[in-house]
């Protein structure tokens, strides 16, 4: 009996999977024999010779973590703690960052931006448990996020890095291609979010270099480093993986649907 | 507290003040690794020394980001009826690991076990929900928890 209904309860989740419009009909990924994705197939480059990171990615969980919860889901470590491969007195604080993390850390995450619905910045957007899509053109690389249905545009046709920027949540990126890796530089942030979960700080000073490289069909890696001289005596570095989702499309995500939280914070 | 941080952190050579500012990081904060979702962390609202585990019956169901919220009415020992709404991930989550907003219904009688808010209010969050008629547990490590992702 147990099975049928699990049967009958399976059913009726693919049928709603289904129904989101999750499944992408026109993906042409390379297949293994039984028609799944084929994600140790080599990456596919673009008609211009260079590799093509478009798809839809997920940040990889933490080897560490396990699934928990309803969710089912482990989160990477690096959206928890950009210095996560450092130990605590490892990382190049300036006094007043570290005092400010700390604080940080005392409020039990009560004064994250997140939770006020506030944008998520550069680089943690791209190591949250939802999905984004790269779409790849010669001049051109867009960062389609499910977080907060929102979007970056990465300009790969040679121009230079905005002089004298309007502060922004996610910056002003520009990218070169170095090999096989996309070089993405991004400047120009406002100081009003948190580089991870946990609350490290930064200022309106802070740069940051994404270097993509998709090592096959299924598989990207962005290497991060953060720079941020007035926030910290040195950068910060660790390197993203990614997994390719495949059939898969992006979801809605507005944080300002109904976030019920903030009411309850004391 | 506050203060006393920042002399800690001001005091004696560099070596000890590292020292201790790890020892600090490890046993002031050791929940601030956990994130109830991609929204907050789950040290601001849920009170991981408060278990709960309540049984009843579901009125109302918000599938909606950033957290999916259910409410139960629960009966306790002397008759008295109390809502209690209760906290999941978001909506792309759940819907990624199996559920739909079908998978709970209003009138459902419901067993959760999760965390009460800080704020002593009657909301939770939950972390494993069994339907009490068929035993189903939803999704929480269980067999149907299969994710649509093949990771």
């Amino acid at each position: 009996m147990s099975s049928i209904l699990a049967s009958v309860a399976l059913s009726l989740f693919v049928s709603a999977a289904s129904a989101q419009w999750m499944k992408d009909p026109a993906s042409s990924l390379p297949r293994t024999s039984d028609g799944k994705a084929d994600l140790t197939a080599p990456a596919p480059k673009t008609a211009d010779g260079k590799f093509d990171l478009s798809g839809t990615w997920l940040a990889d969980p933490d080897p560490k973590g396990s699934r928990q919860n309803v969710e089912n889901m482990s989160f990477s470590q690096y959206f928890i703690n950009v210095a996560a491969d450092l130990k605590p007195d490892e990382v190049p604080f300036q006094p007043w960052a570290k005092t400010l993390f700390m604080q940080r850390l005392q409020s039990q995450g009560k004064e994250s931006p997140t939770a006020r619905c506030k944008p998520t910045g550069v680089p943690a957007i791209n190591s949250v448990p939802l999905p984004f899509k790269i779409v790849q053109t010669p001049k051109l690389m867009l960062l389609l996020y499910e977080e907060n249905t929102t979007f970056r545009q990465v300009f790969l046709d040679g121009r230079q890095p905005v002089k004298d920027a309007e502060p922004r949540w996610l910056g002003y990126s520009t990218g070169r291609w170095e090999a096989d890796t996309l070089v993405v530089d991004t400047a120009g942030f406002n100081d009003q979010f948190w580089l991870d979960g946990m609350g490290h700080p930064h200022s309106d000073h802070l740069y940051v270099t994404e270097r993509f490289r998709r090592r096959d069909t299924g598989h990207l890696e962005i290497q991060v480093t953060i720079n941020d001289p007035k926030a910290y005596t040195g950068p910060i570095s660790y390197t993203q993986k990614l997994t390719l989702v495949p059939d898969e499309d992006l979801l809605e995500y507005f944080c300002s649907e109904n976030e019920r939280d903030v009411q309850s914070f004391q | 507290m506050i203060a006393s941080i920042r002399q800690i952190l001001l005091m004696g050579r560099d070596g000890a003040r590292r020292r201790v500012f790890a020892l600090l990081l490890i046993t002031l904060f050791p929940f601030a690794t956990k994130p109830a979702s991609a929204h907050h962390a789950f040290t601001a609202v849920f009170d991981a020394k408060q278990p709960i585990k309540l049984t009843g019956t579901v009125t109302k169901l918000e599938w909606q980001n950033p957290h999916t919220w259910f409410y139960i009415d629960v009966k306790d020992e002397s008759g008295n009826v109390r809502n209690w709404g209760m906290e999941m991930g978001s909506p792309n989550l759940l819907i990624r690991a199996g559920w739909s907003r079908n998978s709970l219904k209003i009138g459902d009688v419901v067993t959760v076990e999760g965390f009460r808010s800080r704020d002593g209010s009657s909301n939770g969050n939950a972390q494993v929900v069994t339907l009490t008629n068929s035993g189903q547990r939803l999704f929480a490590a269980s067999s149907q928890a299969q994710p649509i992702q093949s990771r």
